[in-house]
């Protein structure tokens, strides 16, 4: 075993101990994973895990090193990239990660990538023609 | 500012684009000639090609510190890098198959998952899988 393997397990004895918490983590990381598209809140995530909001924020933020919230958006926004390049209208895309408004959604995507979806989807577009007619 | 490349110390630079090529499947994007026979290289993930680029750095052949502290995480098992993947039971089945050495099977390390294998250029690099 070499000595990187035997710092993992120690490391594992001392911070990842409590296999409870971290089986009710990960069930709320796929279950955000498989249903991003939705309308989800942390009262919703609770009632699946039975766990109270607020420590499942905490669990979550402490496992994962961010929010159930800011690992959504980050899924929606990855998931948005993914629907524009294949020509999903900026609309459609919004509502089809689950947001809610166009307005936000086109904030975050901006805060996020540094584009606006219209010119990131742009880009895309120009970018896959330039690649066919050269 | 931004950031879009990482940098991987390797002792023979067409050795390590044939290994993170052929073996990793990663792409080329920049190859660059410079002085001596060394080269700007860089290569990007096939599944995010406009994602961060992997400079293959020629650097341990030329500057002896990076060859020491290159050497002591190789001793050590501990990883240069690390590289995301959806499942690293799957990447070690196939990698294996290929002769790629792992120092550390696919392990469950609270809520990721990893593997270390010997990309033979002088690294340790890990797989990781978040859960």
């Amino acid at each position: 075993m070499t000595f990187y393997e035997k710092e993992l397990n120690r490391i594992r004895s001392i911070a990842y101990s409590n296999q409870g918490q971290i089986n009710t983590v990960i069930g709320i990381r796929n279950y955000i994973e498989n249903n991003y598209d939705v309308n989800l809140n942390l009262d919703l995530l609770s009632h699946i895990q039975f766990v109270s909001k607020y420590h499942l924020l905490r669990l979550f933020k402490k496992y994962y090193g961010l929010t159930p919230r800011q690992y959504l958006i980050d899924k929606r926004i990855e998931k948005s990239k993914e629907h524009l390049i294949n020509g999903m209208s900026v609309t459609e895309t919004c509502f089809a990660v689950g947001f809610e408004s166009l307005g936000s959604f086109s904030t975050l995507f901006k805060t996020k990538t540094g584009k606006s979806p219209t010119k990131f989807q742009k880009e895309q577009l120009s970018r896959s023609k330039l690649d066919s007619e050269f | 500012m931004k950031v879009t490349l990482i940098s991987i110390p390797v002792r023979d630079q067409e050795k390590a684009f044939k290994f993170y090529t052929e073996k990793l499947g990663f792409i080329k994007k920049k190859d660059v000639p410079l002085e001596g026979g060394n080269r700007w290289l860089t290569l990007v993930s096939a599944e995010w090609q406009d994602g961060p680029e992997l400079l293959l750095e020629p650097a341990p052949n030329h500057f002896e510190p990076s060859k020491v502290y290159q050497d002591a995480l190789m001793e050590a098992g501990f990883p240069y890098t690390q590289f995301d993947t959806e499942n690293v039971d799957a990447d070690y089945k196939l990698l294996t198959k290929l002769g790629v050495e792992f120092s550390m099977k696919p392990t469950e390390m609270g809520t990721v998952k990893v593997a270390v294998f010997n990309d033979t250029c002088g690294n340790n690099i890990q797989l990781v899988e978040e859960l």
